[in-house]
């Protein structure tokens, strides 16, 4: 997989450097589905908090998953990626089944989220921080990196320049000595996507990455996150109650209410969709 | 054979009675403040020793003793959260830092008191008066106080969880704490409340396990730490109810396996015991707050 | 002279052991009350390879006894330690918040004191072992004084390897996976880390190093039984290590070397009349210690000497550079919202690198 990683990189930053949306997918309604939710269940005592809801994310497009206070979404994203496990249903992500994975083997495979309330490694450096995503043998096993050898110092060499890179773009390469716990809000907003980025994932779940932050950062973030889409075909699937940040950045948008998913279309489409006006007026 | 099997299950009452009270103590406390208190079991000792001078150093009724103890302990217990464990909890220290605070409140609380008693082998010189046979079982008189005071304890716990205000908050609380403050619940009030409990109840708990020994050292608390863990544990860690029923399974279980085992073995049953909830059902019978 | 040397072999010896408690501590996160148990186990093992043949004429039960040399016998000391906690890692690990494992690893370690107690003929029982051939003393034959020395430097020795070995794999991208896991397990796991693999690891290396330090502790202390290492020497150690300074290896060997000697001194500028006997000394150095756990969390969470910070060296970013144009520090426009919490150059408020998301307290 570390292979993999490293070509993956030198195209993206090939296909930058020559200003190219270079072949990877932007906005394609008929492609493949990269998640396939269908029919996940989950009760909390006698709560059901996620209810039979069914929905899929295509490949290369920034999907968004909206809805009112309670409808369910923090615990299907929770399911999705693992954190719990579902009581029924089926997830398929790029075509396998990851509903009974661990947290990990799903990390793995390229879905990875971030989290509403930012969580940082505190005491390590933003660097560190980044350094520490990637998945690969080398990160894990003991002994490759305790023989230091070439091979392991040429891997750690490149992380290094991937992560300085991801820092420059992100405009915290001034902080790359800090300590992550000293950052500020916002700048740990970064922090987390850059940290997830540096993993080459294929799908990014974000946690209500707009929760809280003046519309400066705000602007900025999406510009980053289409950015990210159409330059390296991550695909993103965005939690989130700005409807204005969901309005510019999505092509799909996905609603859920009551556990359930109730519409998915377009926003122009869902605002003119009575069942979707309902459950947010409902709320109150 | 049934005859020795008898006798220990009745000794295992009368040690699942002592160990209901610190048990529940314990609990209580834990599903309040969720962190472990290492030092509880040396609390205990204090409640032993502070009847101890009162009454063999200063000659009072046994019984008036036994209200020092649970008095003193419950105080002792409540400064020790005033002074001590809220310099850190205020912090938002996790679990594990706690648990290294209260392990070094323990070590304080342990040695001061063997600095001061030193390592003898003490005991309260009590007439236990003779032994009655109640059915199957041959209990004495002090015996048969000891299981009636633990079972007038729990009654007592449960009246106050139940009926009164001060149990409806506890109980509150320990559900979800932020529920609680936000309803107007005076949090500060409820955790000093079951510090104070607490200790009451590991004082009392404390002193008739000092009946029920031939003798004790300042060291007896601690190593009881680990039964009372293992009862908490196996009930359900945060559940006062699951405690009760933890403490008569390890009571009864580690008498019962000394009529075949050696007894010095004793303890290492309720350890066992310990190691195996925690490996096979670490949120016990009764799974209550906090995750394990 | 004798007094320091015996300070200077204990100094040594508790260093390789906080070198490894920290390995469990300070890296990963774990908090193991039973690592007084693998250092026993590592002496044991050492002992009863090393030793000759149990003779029970003579009151001694034991098992093994096979006569082996130092080195072989001290690695294998240190990898049956490094099995016990393989086991007890495999079973617990997984399944339990980290106060219920330290709990759990209590538990353990009375069990195991209690069966090397009462279990005679595996190794004596309460009367230990003991009379373990000093290690390659019959190829060199020094007398006893010289001897000592050597042996100071045999541990001096021990030492330095456990040092540069805990070192490499700090600076390791292993090392770098199990911080990971010891600031947010969730977020380790969100990045593909195999969090129970790593911390099994990480406890079975630590664990190898207790094997090893015990092993020197049993061969220079030379009577060896259950006494020696009660939960009360676990704690010990735990202090040396967070005074010192947790995820700190100098940090490590400076708690090793300041708590042996502060108990040694500590009580020695105090009026003899409030000890009349050794016991109320002993207990007297645990209060300490307990005031010390307190006040070390307290005010100085990390320890003297705290962890080193991960900085990207200029030749690192010399060697880089065709490829990061424009790196120069504070490039760019930035995003108005950066105020610092806390001065650039300090650590945040640390919990002495204790694992989070675990559940506020009250």
């Amino acid at each position: 997989m570390s292979s993999n990683d490293m070509s993956m990189s030198q195209a993206s930053s090939t296909a930058r450097e020559q200003g190219a949306s270079a072949g990877t997918a932007t906005i394609d309604a008929t492609g493949k589905t990269l998640l396939d939710v269908r029919g996940i269940s989950k009760s909390f005592g006698g709560l059901r908090a996620v209810d039979d809801c069914s929905f899929t994310v295509t490949r290369g497009t920034v999907t968004g998953l909206i809805g009112p206070n309670g409808a369910g979404k923090s615990t299907a994203a929770n399911l999705i990626t693992g954190f719990i496990r579902v009581d029924s249903g089926n997830i398929h992500f790029d075509g396998k089944d990851i509903a009974h994975l661990p947290v990990h083997q799903i990390s793995r495979r390229g879905l990875i989220r971030t989290f509403q309330i930012t969580r940082e490694l505190e005491h390590m450096t933003v660097t560190e921080n980044l350094l520490a995503a990637p998945y690969d043998r080398l990160n894990e096993s003991f002994w490759l990196g305790m023989l230091g050898l070439p091979v392991v110092r040429k891997q750690e060499n490149a992380n290094l320049q991937r992560a300085l890179k991801l820092l420059q773009d992100f405009d915290l390469y001034h902080l790359r000595d800090e300590y992550a716990g000293n950052l500020s809000g916002g700048q740990r907003r970064l922090l987390e996507l850059a940290r997830v980025v540096m993993t080459n994932p294929k799908l990014l779940l974000l946690d209500e990455p707009f929760a809280g932050i003046n519309p400066v950062l705000a602007s900025r973030l999406s510009s980053y996150i289409e950015q990210l889409c159409q330059e390296q075909g991550i695909t993103f699937l965005i939690i989130e109650h700005n409807l204005a940040m969901v309005e510019r950045l999505c092509s799909t948008v996905v609603v859920m209410a009551l556990g359930k998913r109730i519409a998915e279309g377009t926003m122009a489409q869902l605002r003119d969709n009575p069942a979707v006006v309902d459950a947010y007026l409902g709320e109150g | 054979m049934l005859h020795t099997l008898l006798l220990s299950f009745g000794f295992g009452l009368i040690t699942a009675s002592i160990l209901a009270i610190a048990a529940v103590g314990l609990s209580l406390q834990f599903s309040i403040t969720n962190y472990i208190n290492f030092a509880y079991g040396d609390l205990l000792t204090f409640g032993i020793y502070a009847a101890f001078v009162v009454n063999q150093r200063l000659g009072w009724n046994i019984w008036l003793g036994l209200l020092v103890a649970i008095l003193a302990t419950a105080i002792l217990a409540w400064l020790i959260n005033l002074l001590i464990l809220r310099q850190f909890t205020d912090r938002n220290m996790s679990p594990i830092m706690m648990l290294v605070v209260t392990l070094g409140v323990s070590l304080i609380l342990q040695n001061v008191i063997l600095a001061i008693f030193t390592e003898q082998f003490q005991s309260f010189n009590l007439n236990t008066g003779t032994p009655l046979n109640i059915g199957p079982f041959l209990f004495t008189p002090l015996q048969l106080g000891i299981i009636g005071l633990a079972v007038v304890t729990m009654l007592a716990i449960h009246a106050l969880l139940r009926y009164t205000r001060l149990g409806k908050a506890m109980r509150a609380v320990s559900d979800s704490p932020e529920l609680a403050r936000v309803s107007g619940i005076n949090t500060r009030l409820i955790v000093n409340a079951v510090w104070l409990l607490a200790g009451a109840l590991g004082g009392l708990s404390g002193v008739v396990l000092a009946f029920n020994v031939a003798s004790f050292t300042p060291t007896v608390g601690f190593g009881f730490l680990f039964v009372i863990f293992a009862a908490v544990i196996l009930g359900g860690i945060g559940s006062p109810y699951g405690a009760i029923i933890g403490a008569v399974v390890v009571g009864v279980t580690t008498e019962l396996s000394a009529a075949f085992i050696s007894s010095e073995y004793k303890d290492a049953i309720a350890f066992l015991i310990l190691i195996i909830v925690l490996l096979i059902r670490p949120q016990g019978i009764f799974a209550s707050r906090g995750r394990a | 002279m004798y007094y320091l040397l015996t300070l200077a072999v204990f100094g040594a010896i508790y260093g390789t052991l906080a070198i490894g408690l920290n390995i469990h501590w300070g890296y990963t996160g774990i908090l193991d009350f039973m690592y007084i148990a693998f250092v026993a186990v590592g002496g044991y093992v050492t002992a009863l390879l090393m030793l000759p043949p149990s003779q029970p004429a003579f009151q001694e039960f034991y098992v093994l006894g096979l006569n082996w040399p130092f080195i072989p016998a001290i690695i294998v000391g240190g990898l049956a330690s490094s099995l016990l906690a393989f086991i007890m890692g495999l079973l617990s690990l997984n399944r339990l918040r980290s106060d219920y494992f330290a709990i759990v690893t209590v538990a353990a370690s009375l069990v195991l004191y209690t069966i090397a107690g009462n279990d005679t003929p595996l190794v004596n029982g309460w009367d230990g072992i003991s009379g373990i051939p000093q290690p390659f003393q019959s190829v060199l034959n020094l007398d006893y004084n010289s001897y000592q020395i050597f042996f100071l430097g045999l541990c001096i020795v021990v030492l330095i390897i456990t040092f540069l070995f805990s070192e490499r794999l700090r600076r390791s991208p292993f090392g770098r996976s199990l911080r990971s896991v010891r600031e947010d397990e969730m977020v380790a796991q969100g990045l593909g880390k195999n969090v129970f693999a790593l911390r099994l690891k990480a406890f079975v290396i630590g664990a190898f190093f207790a094997g090893v330090g015990g092993s020197l502790l049993v061969i220079y202390v030379d009577a060896f039984n259950p006494s020696s290492w009660t939960t009360g020497e676990t704690f010990f150690l735990w202090a040396a290590l967070l005074l010192g300074g947790s995820a700190n290896n100098w940090g490590a060997m400076l708690g090793a070397l300041i708590v042996p000697v502060l108990f040694g001194e500590i009580t020695r500028f105090l009026p003899t009349s409030l000890f009349p006997s050794p016991q109320i000394v002993d207990a007297f150095r645990y209060v300490a210690i307990g005031v010390l756990l307190i006040l070390t969390v307290r005010f100085r969470p990390q320890g003297i000497i705290a962890e080193r910070r991960f900085r990207v060296r200029k030749s690192k970013l010399k060697m880089l550079e065709p490829a990061l144009a424009g790196a120069s520090a504070g490039g760019g426009v930035h995003i108005t919202d950066a105020d610092f919490e806390g001065d650039p150059g300090t650590l945040p408020d640390r919990d002495a690198g204790a694992p989070r998301g675990e559940g506020p307290t009250i």
